[in-house]
C-alpha cells in the first residue's frame, strides 16, 4: 500500500459517555474518507455492547462482564464490489485506516465482481430504545447468584448428576450511519436464562431443561421463576430415567410451543434467508428448497399456516426485534406463508430486487466485528383457533413432544429430525405415559402440509433462539420465534434407544 | 494490503503496561491475572461467482480475573486505555466482594516453562490480498468455463494471546492460521462438489487442487440416484467429518459439557464415566490429545497457563486416560494436572483441546480406500450433526455435496443425500482401514487431526430430495 504505518493512539480517549456523541464524530470522518476514495456508497456502525453472565454448575460459580466497542465499516465501489473492515481502536486515525482498507476490497471485489444495486431505503434519522422494566446489568451480581444457587440446590436428588444454570444480560449500543444521510441511534437491552439438570438412570443419561431469552430486562428473570421451576423439572428427568423409550412408526404428534419455534427456524427461517437462495451461502449454510420460481406458488403447508418475518415491536419483545437493521431499513413486519403459501423472503438491500421486490424488509444483521448478512428477525407461525384442551381432547392417539434435545436438517431445509428430552403418549383426548429421548422426521413441505391444528394465542410464546449460526467466519446471532403447540397428522416418529 | 498493517507495540510489552494499570486499580484483591488476545482476520468471502463479502477484522479482548480467599471474578473488555482498563477492574473489585466461594478455587500458578511450538509465518500474514483474490479468481474462472458457481470463503487469520500472574507466570503464544474452503455447484444446490484445504503456512496451500477437486466433484455429482437407506460400508473423506469428530468429546446431555475432562468423569455427567479400561471401540484405534504435534493449532499451556502434556485418552480401543487439571487433581487424589483447564472460573470442567485421531499400522490413501471398496457409499461431507443420545454416542446428520456409489473399488455414480443414524463408538468399531490423519478445524475453531476411513455397516435412515 505504501502507507506510513500508523502512529500509537493508545492514548486517545473515546468518549463513550455518549456511544452516539462518538459515532457521530467517527462518522464523519469515516463517510468523507470514503466519499474522497470515490466509494458509491459506505456505512458505519459503532457498536458498543456490554455482556454479564453469571452461571453456577453444581456448587461452582462463575461470572464475568465484557464490555467491548468496536466499528464495522462497509464500502461499496463503483457499484460493482462490497469490502467491510472492522476494528476496536475508535479513534479518528484508526476509522480512516479502516474506512481504506474496506476500500482497498471492495476495488478488489469489484474486479471480479458485477453490477450492484441497492434497493431504496427512505433517509432515517432516528433514536429508540428497546422497553425494559428493570435494566438486568444494574441489578446486582450478588441478586443472580442468589438465583441460581437457589435453583441448582433445588436440584439437587439421587441420580442427578449435573445441575447448571446461567443468567446473561446485555446491553448493546449502536449507531449507525450511512452516506445517504441516515443517522440512527439504537439501545438494545437483552436478557436471557437456562437451567439444566441430567440424571443418571436404568436408560443412561437424562436432560431437562428451560430456558428464554429475549428483549427485555431482568423482569423477565423474575416471571421465569427458576427455583420454583427447578424441583418439576428435577422430577421430571428423574422420572425419565425410569420411562420407556417409543418405538418408531407413524403418528399424529403435538408439537409444544418451544419445540415448534425451533422447527420454524429451521426448516421455515433458514430456507427463506435469500442470500441462500442466491448462492452466497452455498458453501457453509448451504442452499434453499425455497427457489425464486416457487415464490407465489409452492403450498409450503396447509391452510392453517401463516408464518410471518416481524422485526416490529408490535409482535412482540423478541430476540429479532429493532427498530431498524444494520444497513439502516426500518423494521416491518410481512409474510413468508399465507395460508400455506409461499409468499415472502428475508432480504437485503442488495438482494431484493433480484425477486422483484423494490424494498429491503430489513433483515441485515452482525455483531460489531463481522459484515451484515441476512439473518432472520422475528419468524413466528401465527397463533390459529384452538384452545390447547381442545386440542388434546381431539386427538384420539399421538405423541406430545415436548423441549428440544437435539435438531438436524440438511443444507437445502428439507429433510429434518428433531429429538425432544420427554414425550407424552395421548390416548382418546388425554394425556398419559410419560416417554423418554421422543423424536420425529420428515420433508419440510410434507410436513407442514400435514398441520391441521394450531393453538390460539392464550399459547403462543415468542421464544427466543441466542444461537444461530451462519456466515463465514461463523457469525452467531439472536432470532425469535413465536408458536403456540400444534397438530401434525401421519409423522414418522421414533425413539431413543 | 496484507494484515501486516498492525500496530506495531508488541503484545507482551502492552501486555505488562495493561497490567501495571490493573494492579494500580484491583484494590483488595489478593491475587490478579490478566490474559490479552488479539485476533486479526482477513477473509475473501464469494458466492454466486462473485467476491461479495470480503472481510478484514481486527480486535483485541483484555481480560482480568481477581481474587480473595475463595472469592474470584473475571471482566473482560474490548478496551485497552487507562480509564477502560479502571472501569473493567472496578467492576470485578465489585463482583469478588459479593461472589460465593468457588469451592474449588487454587492459588494462582507461578512461572513455567514451556516447550516451544513454532506456529507463526510470516507469508501467512504477509500475502497480499491480490494474491488471495488471485487464488479465488481462479476458482471463480474454472466453475464460470465449467458453467458452475464458485462460493466460499480464503481466510487467514492470527490469534496472539498473553497470561500473566501476580505469582509470576507469564505464557505468550502466537500462531497463524487459515482455510479455503470451495463449494461449486449448479441447479440450485442440486449438483454440487466440496473441498476444503487448511494451514498455518499459506505456502502449504494448493489452491489450484482444491479448485480441481471442487470442480471434479461437481461435474461427477449430477442426476443422482436414490437408495433405499439401511446399512452400507463407506468410504468417510478426512476433510469430510469434523463436526461429527467434535461429538466424541462434548455431550448435549449436561448441556453441552465436555465429556473427556476428569471432574466430569467422576462426577457421573460423562458418557464415559465409570468406563476407563473398558474397550469402546475398535482395537485399531487411537485417540489422542497432542498439542505438539506438527499439524496442530494452539498454545502449548491450558487456560490457567499450565503446560499442556500429550494424552492417550483411547489406545487399542480402550479409555486409558482423561483431560485433567490443578483443581482435578486437588480433589482426587489418582488425577494429575495435564494441562487442560480452560480459563478459569471453568465449572465446566476439562477438555481436550488438540485431539489426534488415527488407526494403528499402514494407511491408505482416499483413492486406495475407494479401490479396495467392493459395493458402498462415498461420503465427502458430512453436515449439521447432532447428539441422538449419549450413552452410545448415537448422532444423527446428513450427507452433502457429493455422496457416490462405489462398486468393485470405482465409483459409479452420484445418489442422492441421506439421513444417518449412527453410533460414533460402533462406527469405531467398524472401521477397517485409515489414511494419514488431516487437519481440519471443527465447526467451534478447535483444531482436530482426523483420518479418512473405511468403514462397515453405517446406518442411514431416510433419504432428501436431491
Amino acid at each position: 500500500m505504501g502507507r506510513k504505518a500508523l502512529k500509537p493512539t493508545e492514548d486517545w480517549e473515546a468518549d463513550v459517555n455518549s456511544t452516539k456523541d462518538l459515532g457521530e464524530q467517527l462518522a464523519k470522518v469515516c463517510l468523507e474518507t470514503a466519499s474522497r476514495d470515490n466509494a458509491t456508497y459506505a456505512d458505519i456502525r459503532l457498536v458498543n455492547t456490554v455482556i454479564e453472565t453469571v452461571s453456577m454448575i453444581n456448587e461452582n460459580p462463575a461470572s464475568e462482564e465484557s464490555n467491548d466497542l468496536g466499528a464495522g465499516i462497509r464500502v461499496l465501489y463503483q457499484n460493482t464490489g462490497w469490502g467491510f473492515a472492522s476494528t476496536d481502536e475508535v479513534d479518528p486515525e484508526n476509522i480512516r485506516e479502516t474506512t481504506r482498507k474496506a476500500l482497498s476490497l471492495a476495488r478488489g471485489a469489484a474486479k471480479i465482481g458485477s453490477r450492484l444495486t441497492l434497493a431504496k431505503e427512505p433517509t432515517h434519522v432516528a433514536s429508540w430504545e428497546s422497553p425494559r422494566k428493570k435494566d438486568s446489568l444494574t441489578v446486582p451480581t450478588e441478586t443472580k447468584f442468589e438465583v441460581l444457587e437457589d435453583a441448582t440446590s433445588r436440584m439437587k436428588a439421587e441420580g442427578v448428576v449435573a445441575r447448571r444454570s446461567q443468567i446473561i444480560s446485555t446491553k448493546i449500543e449502536k449507531y449507525f450511519a450511512n452516506s445517504e444521510g441516515s443517522r440512527i441511534y439504537q439501545d438494545i437491552a437483552q436478557t436471557g436464562a437456562q437451567i439444566v439438570v441430567a440424571a443418571k438412570g436404568p436408560s443412561g443419561i437424562q436432560r431437562r431443561s428451560e430456558q428464554q431469552y429475549a428483549l427485555e430486562g431482568y423482569e423477565l428473570i423474575d416471571a421465569m421463576d427458576l427455583p420454583g421451576k427447578a424441583p418439576v423439572l428435577t422430577k421430571e428427568v428423574l422420572e425419565l430415567t425410569r420411562a420407556q423409550g417409543l418405538k418408531e412408526g407413524r403418528s399424529d404428534v403435538i408439537i409444544s410451543a418451544d419445540q415448534l419455534g425451533l422447527q420454524v427456524h429451521e426448516s421455515c427461517g433458514h430456507p427463506i434467508e435469500l442470500d441462500r437462495v442466491l448462492g452466497y451461502e452455498a458453501n457453509f449454510a448451504g442452499r434453499s428448497f425455497l427457489s425464486p420460481d416457487q415464490l407465489g406458488k409452492l403450498q409450503y403447508g396447509s391452510e392453517h399456516v401463516n408464518i410471518v418475518m416481524d422485526a416490529t415491536l408490535a409482535h412482540g419483545q423478541g430476540l429479532g426485534t429493532f427498530a431498524y437493521d444494520d444497513e439502516g431499513v426500518e423494521s416491518q413486519r410481512k409474510y413468508a406463508i399465507r395460508k400455506g403459501k409461499f409468499v415472502g423472503y428475508l432480504m437485503s438491500r442488495g438482494t431484493s430486487q433480484s425477486v422483484g421486490e423494490p424494498r429491503s424488509n430489513g433483515c441485515m444483521r452482525a455483531d460489531t466485528y463481522q459484515l451484515p448478512i441476512i439473518r432472520m428477525t422475528n419468524v413466528s407461525l401465527e397463533p390459529g383457533d384452538w384452545d390447547y384442551d381442545e386440542l388434546i381432547e381431539d386427538t384420539k392417539d399421538g405423541i406430545l413432544m415436548v423441549a428440544n434435545y437435539g435438531w438436524s436438517i440438511d443444507q437445502k431445509r428439507y429433510n429434518f429430525q428433531f429429538n425432544c428430552e420427554k414425550g407424552y403418549r395421548i390416548k382418546n383426548g388425554s394425556i398419559g405415559e410419560l416417554i423418554r429421548g421422543p423424536g420425529y422426521s420428515g420433508i419440510t413441505p410434507e410436513f407442514w402440509n400435514a398441520c391441521d391444528a394450531v393453538c390460539n394465542r392464550k399459547s403462543w410464546t415468542l421464544w427466543g433462539t441466542p444461537n444461530c449460526g451462519k456466515g463465514q467466519p461463523q457469525q452467531v446471532m439472536g432470532t425469535g420465534h413465536g408458536a403456540s403447540p400444534s397438530r401434525f397428522r401421519n409423522i414418522r416418529v421414533f425413539g431413543a434407544s | 494490503m496484507s494484515q501486516s498493517l498492525q500496530k506495531q507495540i508488541p503484545l507482551t510489552e502492552r501486555g505488562h503496561r495493561v497490567f501495571d494499570m490493573v494492579r494500580k486499580f484491583a484494590r483488595g484483591a489478593e491475587e490478579i491475572e490478566i490474559s490479552l488476545i488479539s485476533t486479526t482476520g482477513e477473509y475473501l468471502r464469494f458466492g454466486n461467482n462473485e467476491l461479495g463479502q470480503s472481510q478484514s477484522t481486527k480486535n483485541r479482548t483484555l481480560s482480568v480475573r481477581l481474587s480473595s480467599g475463595k472469592k474470584q471474578a473475571r471482566t473482560t473488555t474490548g478496551r485497552l486505555e487507562e480509564s477502560f482498563i479502571k472501569k473493567a477492574v472496578e467492576k470485578a473489585v465489585s463482583q469478588l466482594k459479593t461472589s460465593p466461594e468457588d469451592p474449588d478455587y487454587l492459588p494462582m500458578l507461578g512461572q513455567q516453562s514451556y516447550q516451544t511450538v513454532s506456529r507463526y509465518h510470516t507469508r501467512t500474514v504477509e500475502e497480499s490480498a491480490e494474491t488471495k483474490a488471485g487464488y479465488v479468481g481462479r476458482a471463480i474462472e474454472l466453475a464460470r468455463d465449467n458453467k458452475l458457481l464458485a462460493s466460499g470463503v480464503l481466510g487467514t487469520s492470527v490469534d496472539e494471546g498473553l497470561i500473566i500472574n501476580t505469582s509470576g507466570l507469564e505464557s505468550h503464544y502466537r500462531g497463524t492460521g487459515g482455510y479455503f474452503s470451495l463449494t461449486m455447484d449448479a441447479d440450485n444446490g442440486n449438483q454440487t462438489g466440496y473441498a476444503l484445504s487448511t494451514f498455518a503456512d499459506i505456502s502449504e496451500l494448493d489452491a489450484p487442487k482444491v479448485s480441481e477437486t471442487a470442480l471434479e466433484r461437481a461435474k461427477l455429482n449430477k442426476a443422482q440416484m436414490e437408495v433405499q437407506p439401511g446399512k452400507f460400508d463407506v468410504v468417510i473423506d478426512p476433510h469430510a467429518w469434523s463436526e461429527m469428530l467434535f461429538f466424541f468429546i462434548v455431550s448435549a446431555s449436561a448441556g453441552y459439557s465436555p465429556d473427556f475432562g476428569t471432574r466430569q468423569y467422576k462426577e457421573g455427567r460423562s458418557y464415559l464415566s465409570g468406563r476407563i479400561g473398558e474397550k469402546i471401540m475398535g482395537e485399531n484405534v487411537i485417540l489422542e490429545d497432542d498439542v505438539y504435534h506438527p499439524l496442530q493449532m494452539g498454545p502449548p499451556f491450558d487456560g490457567e497457563g499450565y503446560p499442556k502434556s500429550k494424552l492417550t485418552l483411547v489406545e487399542n480401543g480402550e479409555l486409558r486416560s482423561l483431560a485433567s487439571s490443578r483443581i482435578s487433581a486437588h480433589r482426587y487424589q489418582d488425577a494429575k494436572p495435564t494441562g487442560h483447564e480452560l480459563p478459569l472460573p471453568n465449572p465446566l470442567g476439562e477438555t481436550p483441546t488438540n485431539l489426534v485421531i488415527r488407526g494403528k499400522g499402514p494407511t491408505r490413501t482416499t483413492e486406495e480406500l475407494v479401490g479396495e471398496l467392493d459395493k458402498g457409499l462415498l461420503l465427502t461431507r458430512l453436515w449439521y450433526i447432532r447428539e441422538v443420545e449419549p450413552r452410545t454416542k448415537t448422532l444423527t446428520g446428513m450427507t452433502r455435496d457429493g455422496t457416490f456409489l462405489v462398486e468393485n473399488g470405482e465409483v459409479k455414480r452420484p445418489v442422492k443425500n441421506l439421513r444417518f443414524n449412527q453410533s460414533l463408538l460402533e462406527l469405531f468399531s467398524n472401521i477397517e482401514k485409515f489414511t494419514e490423519p488431516v487437519r481440519n478445524t471443527s465447526f467451534t475453531g478447535t483444531a482436530v487431526l482426523e483420518p479418512g476411513v473405511l468403514a462397515k455397516d453405517f446406518n442411514f435412515t431416510s433419504v432428501s430430495p436431491f
